[in-house]
């Protein structure tokens, strides 16, 4: 049997098991920390910083993100402080307005507090998530999608941008983009940095019981893993 | 090369060496640093053969190309032993006189002396000149005394003992303590506690180890790594080989740029010329102690400098950081307990197990101890690599070794740290070079750049300058950093432009302050800190460009116009000629005007007019 640790998420007592993420770990049991680059089975690598966490160590507390993050026993983690939302705000918000009609950008910028940013739209096509390329298996385990470039030009590309042989089209990556939903046809206008109500609308119910999972449809497919039914 | 198998080898040929050498008169110490190489130090050296060769000098006059001095500005140098009689400016042409002069009649070439720029008085040996005399060069004066391509030379001056003594006087579990003891902190930006460092990773799990000397200097205007490993590689060497013992390693990788072409080529002779002797590979000076090195060449990125990503180039992956939830003490290269510390934190090694971690802490602040090496650039009269004690205050360093400002224009702030640290403001020079103080004022010593500005340099501009280089820089991983620096960017872009509004500058703090929490690694985190410091110290500067939209400073393009003062010009029509787009008219001896239409701002009528007669507005 795997080994067992007990830590303190907001207050609630959790045990998992050892080699789980303090983010799956909270998921599990109901805390819905906001995150876009975590996908569950594959290896995450903190790039989205959206779900970061206080973790007090020795009275002192570090921000690091909660999906690269292990459990160990009596951590104290805290998801929800003022800190932590102010600075998931900014985070947020420096992420919609990269792609403020996607969809699923929105719902997340919305979650963490964001109906306005400061900031000129960039209507880009992908915020960089990495899920498709950490998702690629492909042929004989050679990845036909990697990063390209570095820094503003970073980007998604095939090699020599076609696409590869090693390709056995799974569609995975498909799966996984948080852009694919259909866009969103109210915030694109630059100088109008408002986002539109559509899924602002749904933010009332978790207003109310901030940080915890009630089962709000919007984090499908993006952000919890956790249907309403099985809560 | 003889094998070097004992510690008395090691004695027997040091004596030897200095036997050797006694029948040299003098030794002619001449720069061979990249510097000294830019300003054609190449044909001085091949003339100096030459006339060595022709005057049959061989046999008397020892000839000794080194890595670099320090004072870069005034190359190719050469300093004549033993009187240490110093010339700058040396060019092939002057090699014969100095021959037939100096050497063989004991006779000054006067032009060839320094003249100090601020007294005007000619000086004849480096000690007496004020940009040395300032300065407690511990590691850098080793640059002087060897050929880095010389294992002989090294050896001549102690090299390699201090390592004889550790393997064979001191337990491992002492050097650590030793160094612990020293309170030596790391060189490389963070200033973390090497002798922490280096316990964690012997106390770590497992029984491959692995020791990391981080030689990928990215800072713009930084060279202090280059210079000590160009200059003196067996001295890092023998940091490594006392470090490695210490830990328990057994391999180790020196990370150097590949724009380092110099030190890539004398670190690798270093470390052949170290095999040959014995002094890497099995049973090292007889012990039981087995060790190598490994140079990998780094392509340049700024950001491969960080622990996690030089890792990762090491293993051939992508220079991307990684999250660091784990030390790289316990989970480093390969997943293995790695030490990695800076060129400079290794070149300290040898010193503090040679005269003991007591007389290291001796020197330095309350919590720097030692001497820290500074690449001082900017408005200042004397440029070049410096060290100092640590808690030298900034002012000394501007106004004694760099001779204060070099125009009539007063120096303004210092940045200290290169694209990590930050601005600090004349009133606030009376800091000393201090981890912690500089960190407390918004800055740190990083890597130790220091970049002297005058009234002319607009601090907007400044962190644009930084910003630019940081968005360029980043990995792009994380989106604090990537999108974060940006937007600084593109804000700061708008205020030097004219469009920026005040509540940006709010925006911008809380910016900054967004980035240096939730980064996910040191660039990010750090990232800020050019325009949060600015910020904190020339607000009003930002403040002007957004309200009266003007440059203080005269130098974001956008806010100024150049103008022609009608007083002083002397219709001369040399800006007339210069400019290349036509847009300066006017007759000889008649009002020239500027065309403000057709002017692209770029100067080169106000470099070329001889009356200062062309004014910013
Ligand atoms: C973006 C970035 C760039 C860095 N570049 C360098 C570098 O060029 N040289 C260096 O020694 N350390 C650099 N560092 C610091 C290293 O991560 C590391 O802290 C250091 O090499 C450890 O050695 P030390 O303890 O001897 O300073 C950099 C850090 C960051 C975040
Ligand atoms: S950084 Fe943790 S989910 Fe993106």
């Amino acid at each position: 049997m795997t080994q067992q640790v007990t830590l303190n998420i907001d207050g609630a007592l959790i045990r998992a098991a050892k080699g789980t993420s303090v983010l799956d770990a909270a998921l599990d049991f109901g805390i819905c920390i906001p995150h876009l680059c975590h996908v569950s089975n594959i290896e995450d690598i903190g790039s989205c910083r959206l779900c970061i966490v206080e973790n007090i160590v020795n009275g002192r507390s570090k921000i690091t993100t909660s999906c690269t993050l292990l459990v160990q026993d009596d951590m104290m983690i805290l998801s929800n402080t003022d800190k932590i939302r102010r600075l998931r705000h900014n985070i947020a918000e420096l992420l919609v307005s990269e792609a403020p009609n996607s969809r699923a950008m929105q719902d997340i910028a919305l979650r963490c507090g964001v109906e306005e940013t400061r900031y000129s739209f960039r209507n880009n096509d992908c915020i960089l998530c990495g899920r498709c390329v950490r998702a690629c298996t492909g042929e004989f385990g050679v990845k036909p999608l990697g990063f390209v470039g570095r820094g503003k030009d970073r980007r998604v590309e095939a090699p020599f941008n076609l696409r590869s042989k090693l390709c056995n089209e799974c569609g995975r990556c498909i799966d996984l983009c948080p852009m694919v939903m259909p866009a969103c046809d109210g915030p694109m206008e630059t100088g109008k940095e408002r986002l539109c109500g559509n899924c602002e609308s749904k933010l009332s119910d978790t207003d109310l019981t901030l940080g915890y999972c009630v089962g709000c449809y919007f984090g499908e497919g993006i952000q919890c893993q956790r249907s309403p039914i099985n809560v | 090369m003889t094998k070097i198998n004992t510690v008395n080898d090691l004695e027997n040929l040091r004596n030897k060496i200095l036997e050797d050498r006694e029948k040299f008169r003098a030794t002619l110490v001449i720069c061979g640093g990249t510097g000294c190489q830019a300003s054609r130090a190449g044909g001085v050296i091949d003339e100096i053969k030459k006339e060595l060769d022709n005057h049959g000098l061989n046999e008397s006059v020892c000839l000794r190309t080194t890595g670099c001095h320090g004072f870069c500005e005034q190359g190719p140098l050469i300093v004549i032993e033993p009187d240490n009689l110093f010339y700058c400016h040396v060019t092939p042409d002057d090699v014969h006189e100095i021959i037939t002069k100096t050497i063989l009649n004991n006779e000054i070439v006067e032009r060839l002396l320094y003249t100090d720029p601020v007294s005007g008085n000619l000086i004849k040996t480096e000690s007496e000149i004020p940009f040395y005399k300032a300065q407690d060069r511990q590691i850098l004066t080793q640059n002087r005394q060897v050929d880095p391509c010389s294992i002989e030379d090294y050896i001549a001056i102690g090299g390699y003992t201090a390592l004889g003594k550790t393997l064979f006087e001191m337990s491992p579990e002492s050097v650590v303590q030793e160094i612990m003891d020293s309170e030596l902190r790391g060189r490389g930006g963070g200033g973390f506690p090497t002798g922490l460092k280096w316990a964690e990773c012997r106390e770590a799990p497992g029984d491959e180890k692995y020791v990391i000397c981080n030689a990928d200097e990215g800072d713009p205007g930084a060279y202090m790594d280059r210079c000590v490993l160009e200059g003196n590689p067996h001295l890092v060497l023998e940091g490594m080989l006392i470090g490695a013992w210490a830990i328990g390693a057994s391999q180790g990788h020196i990370y150097v740029r590949n724009e380092y072409p110099l030190a890539v080529d004398n670190i690798r002779v270093a470390v052949q010329q170290a095999r040959e002797s014995g002094l890497l590979g099995d049973g090292i000076l007889g012990s039981k102690f087995s060790f190598d090195v490994e140079i990998s060449r780094g392509g340049g990125a700024f950001v491969c400098g960080e622990s996690t990503a030089l890792m990762a180039s090491l293993e051939g992956k992508v220079g991307e950081p990684k999250p660091k939830d784990v030390h790289t003490v316990i989970d480093g290269l390969w997943h293995k307990p790695t030490t990695l510390n800076n060129v400079e934190t290794w070149a300290n090694v040898p010193a503090i197990m040679k005269n003991g971690s007591s007389a290291f802490a001796a020197k330095g602040s309350k919590g720097s101890k030692g001497t820290k090496i500074l690449a001082l650039t900017g408005c200042i009269k004397n440029t070049g690599l410096v060290e100092v004690e640590m808690g030298t205050p900034i002012k000394n360093i501007v106004f004694d070794i760099g001779g204060g400002a070099n125009n009539e224009k007063p120096v303004k702030a210092v940045q200290t740290g290169g694209p990590s640290g930050g601005c600090l403001p004349v009133e606030k020079f009376d800091l000393p070079v201090d981890f912690d103080e500089l960190y407390d004022a918004g800055s740190m010593i990083g890597s130790g750049g220091m970049v002297v500005m005058d009234e002319e340099t607009c601090m907007v501009d400044v962190a644009k300058y930084f910003l630019t280089f940081l968005q360029d820089e980043s990995c792009g991983k994380c989106v604090p950093c990537r999108i974060g620096v940006s937007r600084m960017l593109e804000i700061v872009t708008d205020i030097t432009e004219g469009r920026g509004k005040l509540e940006q500058i709010n925006l911008l703090e809380e910016l900054g302050d967004t980035l240096s929490h939730t980064a996910l690694c040191g660039l990010g985190k750090t990232a800020a800190n050019p325009v949060l410091s600015t910020l904190r110290y020339f607000r009003e500067e930002y403040e002007i460009h957004i309200e009266e939209k003007k440059c203080p400073a005269g130098v974001c393009q956008e806010l100024i116009t150049y103008a022609i003062d009608p007083e002083s010009c002397t219709f001369c029509g040399l800006c007339k000629k210069a400019c290349p787009h036509n847009a300066i008219t006017g007759e000889k001896k008649q009002a020239h005007e500027i065309d403000l239409g057709l002017c692209i701002k770029c100067g080169i009528c106000r470099s070329e007019c001889k009356f200062e007669s062309i004014i910013i507005n």
